[in-house]
């Protein structure tokens, strides 16, 4: 069995390898189908290995593959833990993936004009790129089969660094390196947080395994620590908020978000990959998979309550007024990652991992298609010079409906169960912070629907591209790019209307995900429904549903029929759009406060402590000092024979006198 | 008195090694002068096998034979193979060098070899008169190949100053053997090391003969104050016998001072202690400063000798195995670092050229990358940079310094060695941002650069690896 | 004062006023000469301390072997003692206060009592047949076997090491090769005719 799952994990490794570092010799061709079908046959595998679980013919898999080290007593090592979970985990994953491998055929296939003429980095880019995404696979694949916090540590570097690589791939680009700089160091405040709640977990249980860990949990759950001075923190809750963090950074909940949008500087396919469909989720993930260690503490659940409806909602109203394309569908994703973290603070787990695996699916295919109108588009993202384009593009204007109502919870798409899912199960909860949430979720499910279809209307609709150029070489993208649409837009659809019951009130996440009965509130849902139609019914009892329709009749409205209305609300409220359209000012107070005060600290050091004390007085002027002494020092050496012997002898006296004598 | 003959098992690799050189000084005889080559390679097959019949003979007992003169122990195995070794080393990289000024003659093997059995007498013995007769064995065959190329005056002179102050040396240590021998009755180690325990601490002579002991010993390690002869004679004698007075007699002088003050006068130990503390600091002092001051390469690494000599000074006056074992891998580390370095000195060094001043170093990585990036690593370690070798040696040194609750002496030597760093990263500077001032291309043989390659190479992986010989080491000292 | 003391107190005191001589002495030749001397006064006190072989080996070998060559060889060589007098009597004044304090600590330690005769009881008397000689030979190829082969090597490479420092050939002296001479034909090598155009 392990050699099974080894060789989910290191088909992509391989492709990534050969594509990475003989790409030149592969050539593009070799390289696309090398990577693509190393990651084809981890996603089949996985599909197999989901089916499997789902016919009840699996059973769980927890070994170990490899022990890297051990050190007083505590176990380094390399293994995996294979439940209904990780199935989950690794299909989407490697489903996606394998989309977006064929997807990028057609989207890096003129990649050289991103690239100037002659340029050395832009050498074999596209061989590059596909060793990039295969790796990412790997490293993905790694963090969700991990049964160890090592090697899930492991995996949420390999991700972070892929995505940095990946995010700067145009490493020309200034933006790209900025922008890719700023998700590395984000992500650095987060990992922080990350490490020190797993060394917290070492050094309390001494074991990085997650079965150990979970079975000690218990008893640690009145453990009291002192941090700073003699203040009492519950050990659990500290465990869970420092893992929290982690996640908090590599799933840019607010205020570690900001880093996302920015991280729309990579190519599309990435966009779509790492930053919505995958890595983004990986904290998500995390939580659900620590569910163990966080049902015992409300503190730290109703932390990420918090945190994530924060995020779900004040990052859903920046999306409003984006004008890029992929900065919109980015926001998008950030709000929607906000409502996960809902779902996991009010214990729905399951809600969350179900709306992760819908979300994926959906938000890829918004992403692609988005990505699509941009090759139409030669690579124009603003949705203002956009229009009309619905008759020039009928694929990506299908599928990018499906994926934009799926979105906003349109009843029968996968968005509706998922959504619905959380929105209610927060109804439901009575920890703190839950009527916040409730309150802001609901709030969400307009914005969403405004924002989706404000772009929607904007992109599709309306009068043609304001650019007469573009208008004429605007037609569909070629086959490699719709097909992974279609690919995804089938699940996109169906797959919550035929999961959703097993998922979410079925025994599926039996023995998996942990829920302490007095959190329950899916099972308390669950009383009141019986199956995907019972649900759709249930919806229209519901306030979510018709704040959906509102919005997405508003944005009909607004964006189609009266456009002056848009203006006028933007002039209305003008400080709230300012606000929105400055994202809150996040950037501009790190920058001033972490980028320029360091800066400002890191020039005090460097022009007072390292250019004049040190330099100056301490390297020069004790360099000058041994500089004499040695010249004056090398005078002994005369080269007579003599004053040697006669220092020998007094060497000799000193000694004898010393310690004879004395 | 009745004979009995002794097991010479024990003492087998020296008998196989004087019988050999014995064999190749009557072969050289009667070879002509282009077979010379097989006088070297008869040389070489002796070191090999001599490596082989220690491992042979070895165990983890020790054994006194000849009635107390000799001892052979695991210590004494581990430093005999790696004399021969470094030895076998430090006569390939001299072959081409040789070859190139005419030196290339029997005798220069034969006193090498005569050299290096001394070195394994002094690493085995048992009494102070072996311990003497092995060091003047080495002593002597050093006096003459220094002197080796009769046509230079720098060598001659260096000869010169070299005999006459080890004279002297040799004289004090032999009178500070007679005081102990007065005080204790006895040569042998174990019976002084008795005596010693019995007569107490404040035997006026006992300290009086040693610090003569300790003298005679500094001398040979070249510790400051008696270091005057190491910067004239490494520079004047043939750079390839600089390269062997340079590597292997620091690890018989480190087996030397394990012998006299460990085996035989441990218990003085507060005493020596003290001694060795002034010796280590004066020359972690003025070895690492004058350094600084030198424009040829061979009088830097002089002074560079006098200041790792403090280091291994260090370990051993830490006296606990910990300390031994740190000294130990030191002086061997050591070894092979100086082997390193001038072998490249050789390596750039042609018919009619010495490549010994600083200068010569300009632009080498421009001439030869991978001899520049072997050079580097060789400084880098004798710097003390990780993760090279050398940091680990030093690394040990200072913790068993420190374990004994002499922290300021561990600082002392962390200061000067920083201001060590200086002289070896300006050879680092010289070799890759300066412009070559001589662009001839280096001639060395297939073998030469295979093993300098290996030997830069060690710095590195024995730095990854430090356990492997810190291992050994502290297997063999654990049994003194 | 027994007799013995007597003598050894004269031979002492003429062996530090020969060892005096040799290191103030302008000439060479005799300062070896009176290094001849304290050979000879040490091997007399060697005699007394019932040491004979080593006291007839000593005048053997260092007067009889050693001092003939050095003397030969003084005489040979031109040695230049005045330059060399500058260096020493410049650096006098020091080394005699390293002598004087060494002079002092070696007086301390040594007159402490360390050595006086009630820490060694003096040796038994030998028997009338007891042989220097044969107990020597005993105890160096017995019990100092070792040491004895080493010293050997030792002067196996003084040996060596003089021969390689000193023999070289030089193209312009001129030597015998008897193995060349022998193997001399009289036909060809000997006489050398040549033929030559006759001369009117």
């Amino acid at each position: 069995m392990e050699t099974f799952y080894l060789i989910i994990v290191l088909a992509p490794l391989l492709g990534a390898i050969v594509a990475g570092f003989w790409g030149a010799k592969i050539g593009r061709a070799g390289a696309h189908w090398v990577t693509s079908s190393g990651v084809g046959i981890s996603a089949l595998l996985s599909i197999y290995v989901l089916s499997g679980f789902v016919s009840g013919s699996r059973e769980l898999f927890n070994g170990t593959v490899y022990t890297w080290m051990v050190s007083d007593g505590l176990n380094m090592e390399v293994g995996f833990l294979v439940d209904r979970l990780t199935a989950v985990m690794m299909t989407v994953v490697t489903f996606v993936s394998f989309c977006i491998h064929i997807y990028t055929i057609g989207y890096m296939a003129h990649d050289e004009e991103n690239w100037p003429g002659g340029s050395l980095a832009g050498a074999n880019s596209y061989q590059r790129f596909f060793s990039y995404i295969s790796l990412f696979t790997f490293s993905m694949l790694m963090l969700v089969m991990s049964n160890n916090f090592l090697q899930l540590f492991f995996g949420w570097e390999a991700v972070g660094l892929v995505s940095y690589l990946l995010i700067g791939f145009w490493s020309v680009r200034p933006t790209a390196i900025f922008a890719n700089l700023k998700a590395f160091l984000v992500n650095r405040v987060g990992d922080f947080g990350f490490l020190l709640g797993i060394a917290a977990i070492a050094l309390y249980t001494n074991s990085l395994d997650y079965a150990d860990v979970f079975a000690r949990i218990p008893g640690l759950a009145d453990t009291q620590i002192q941090i700073f001075g003699d203040t009492n923190w519950s050990l659990i809750s500290v465990i869970g908020i420092l893992l929290f963090i982690g996640a908090m950074g590599k799933s840019a909940q607010v205020p570690l978000h900001v880093w996302l949008p920015d991280s729309m500087e990579g190519p599309t396919p990435i966009s779509a990959l790492i930053h919505a469909a995958t890595m983004v989720t990986a904290g998500v993930f995390m939580v659900a998979r620590m569910s163990p260690i966080y049902e015992f503490s409300e503190t730290a659940l109703s932390f990420v309550l918090v945190i994530g409806a924060t995020t779900a909602f004040f990052t859903g109203l920046i999306g409003i007024v984006q004008n890029d394309i992929k900065r919109v569908v980015a926001y998008s994703t950030l709000s929607q990652l906000g409502y996960m973290m809902v779902a996991l603070g009010v214990s729905a787990y399951a809600a969350g991992i179900f709306h992760l695996m819908t979300h994926a699916f959906f938000k890829a295919l918004l992403f692609l298609a988005a990505g699509s109108v941009i090759i139409g588009m030669h690579h124009d993202q603003d949705i203002r010079n956009m229009g009309g384009i619905r008759k020039y593009m009928p694929w990506t204007y299908w599928t990018s409906l499906i994926g934009s109502l799926a979105l906003i919870g349109f009843p029968g798409f996968s968005g509706f169960f998922s959504k619905d899912a959380i929105i209610e199960a927060v109804h439901h909860s009575h920890i703190a912070g839950s009527g916040y949430a409730y309150a802001v979720v609901l709030i969400g499910v307009f914005i969403t629907a405004l924002y989706s279809f404000r772009m929607f209307f904007l992109v599709f609709h309306g009068e043609g591209p304001r650019d007469s150029h573009a208008k004429h070489h605007l037609k569909e993208s070629p086959k490699v790019v719709t097909v992974p649409l279609v690919l995804l837009a089938i699940p996109s659809v169906g797959i919550g209307y035929l999961t959703m019951e097993t998922m979410l009130f079925g025994d599926w996440f039996n023995n998996v995900l942990f829920v302490l009965p007095q959190h329950d509130t899916l099972a308390e849902l669950g009383k009141g429904i019986h199956g995907p139609n019972s649900m759709i019914a249930h919806g229209f009892m519901g306030p979510a549903l018709y704040l959906a329709l509102a919005g997405l009749i508003v944005a009909w409205f607004i964006y189609t029929k009266k456009p002056d209305v848009a203006e006028m609300i933007k002039a209305r409220l003008a400080p709230l759009y300012r606000a929105l359209d400055k994202k809150y000012w996040f950037d501009e107070a790190y920058q001033f406060l972490f980028a320029g005060g360091s800066r400002g600290l890191g020039n005090a050091l460097w022009s007072k402590g390292d250019r004049f004390i040190i330099d100056t007085v301490i390297i020069n002027g004790s360099a000058r000092t041994v500089g004499r002494i040695a010249d004056w020092a090398r005078t002994i050496q005369t080269g007579y024979l003599f004053h040697y012997a006669i220092a020998m002898i007094l060497g000799l006296l000193l000694l004898l006198t010393w310690f004879v004598i004395a | 008195m009745q004979f009995e003959m002794p097991s010479l098992i024990p003492v087998l690799p020296e008998l196989f090694l004087l019988t050999m050189t014995c064999v190749i000084l009557v072969v050289d005889l009667f070879l002509k002068e282009e077979q010379r080559v097989i006088s070297y390679g008869l040389v070489q097959i002796s070191l090999l096998l001599s490596v082989c019949i220690v491992y042979l003979t070895s165990g983890a007992e020790a054994e006194v034979i000849f009635y107390g003169s000799v001892i052979r122990d695991p210590m004494g195995d581990v430093l005999k193979v790696a004399i021969y070794l470094i030895s076998a080393g430090a006569f390939l990289y001299s072959k081409d060098y040789l070859l190139d000024r005419n030196l290339f003659k029997g005798e220069f093997y034969v006193l090498g070899l005569f050299a290096v059995l001394g070195m394994t007498v002094m690493v085995s013995a048992n009494s102070f008169l072996t311990v003497y007769l092995g060091l003047e064995l080495l002593a002597l065959s050093l006096y003459a190949l220094v002197a080796f190329d009769r046509d230079s005056k720098a060598g001659s002179e260096a000869a010169m100053k070299y005999f006459v102050l080890g004279a002297l040396a040799s004289g004090m240590l032999l009178y500070g053997i007679s005081m102990i021998y007065g005080a204790t009755g006895s040569i042998e180690f174990p019976q002084v090391a008795k005596a010693v325990a019995e007569t107490g601490m404040d035997n006026m002579v006992l300290v009086f003969g040693l610090v003569f002991v300790v003298i005679g010993l500094a001398f040979k390690f070249g510790a400051v104050p008696l270091h005057m002869w190491v910067p004239d004679v490494y520079h004047g004698a043939p750079t390839a016998v600089t390269l062997f007075i340079g590597s292997t007699p620091k690890i018989a002088a480190f087996a030397l001072a394990m012998r006299l003050l460990v085996d035989g006068l441990e218990p003085l130990h507060a005493d020596w202690q003290g001694m060795l503390v002034i010796l280590a600091v004066l020359s972690m002092a003025l070895g690492n400063v004058i350094a600084i001051a030198q424009t040829n390469i061979k009088r830097m690494l002089a002074y560079s000798t006098i200041s790792h000599v403090g280091f291994i000074l260090l370990g051993i006056l830490a006296g606990t195995s910990k300390g031994y074992t740190a000294a130990m891998f030191y002086s061997i580390v050591y070894a092979i670092m100086a082997l390193g370095g001038f072998g490249i000195v050789l390596l750039l060094s042609r018919r009619g050229f010495e490549a010994e001043n600083l200068d010569d170093y300009k632009g080498l990585h421009d001439r030869s990358p991978w001899f520049a990036a072997m050079m580097l690593l060789l400084m880098f370690s004798m710097a003390g940079v990780p993760p090279t070798v050398g940091f680990f040696a030093k690394m040990f040194v200072l913790e068993a310094v420190v374990s004994i609750d002499m922290t300021w002496l561990a600082l002392v030597g962390v200061f000067f060695s920083i201001i060590g760093v200086y002289y070896y990263l300006r050879i680092v500077k010289l070799m890759y941002f300066d412009k070559p001032t001589d662009d001839t291309p280096l001639t060395a043989g297939l073998d030469t650069r295979i093993a300098l390659s290996v030997n830069g190479l060690m710095m590195l992986a024995l730095g990854m690896f430090p356990a492997a010989i810190l291992s050994i080491c502290a297997a063999a000292v654990g049994s003194v | 004062m027994t007799f013995e003391l007597f003598v050894f107190y004269v031979f002492a005191a003429i062996l530090v006023f020969a060892a005096t001589m040799v290191i103030t002495r302008k000439n060479p030749v005799h300062s070896a000469l009176f290094l001849v001397l304290a050979f000879f006064t040490s091997a007399a006190i060697w005699l007394l301390a019932e040491a004979e072989f080593l006291a007839i080996v000593l005048v053997l070998v260092y007067v009889g072997a050693v001092m003939v060559l050095f003397l030969f060889v003084v005489m040979m060589l031109d040695i230049d003692i005045a330059t060399m007098r500058a260096g020493f009597v410049k650096n006098l004044p020091l080394a005699i206060l390293i002598a004087i304090a060494m002079v002092i600590e070696i007086f301390l330690v040594i007159g402490s009592g360390s050595f006086s005769l009630d820490q060694f009881a003096a040796p038994l008397p030998l028997p009338a047949d007891y042989n220097n000689t044969a107990s020597l030979g005993n105890i160096l190829y017995t019990e100092y076997m070792y040491p004895f082969e080493v010293a050997a090597v030792i002067l196996l490479v003084a040996i060596i090491a003089a021969i390689g420092l000193t023999m070289r050939k030089r193209p312009e002296s001129k030597y015998q090769d008897p193995s060349k001479q022998v193997r001399v034909k009289k036909g060809e090598d000997r006489i050398t005719v040549l033929k030559m155009d006759a001369e009117d």
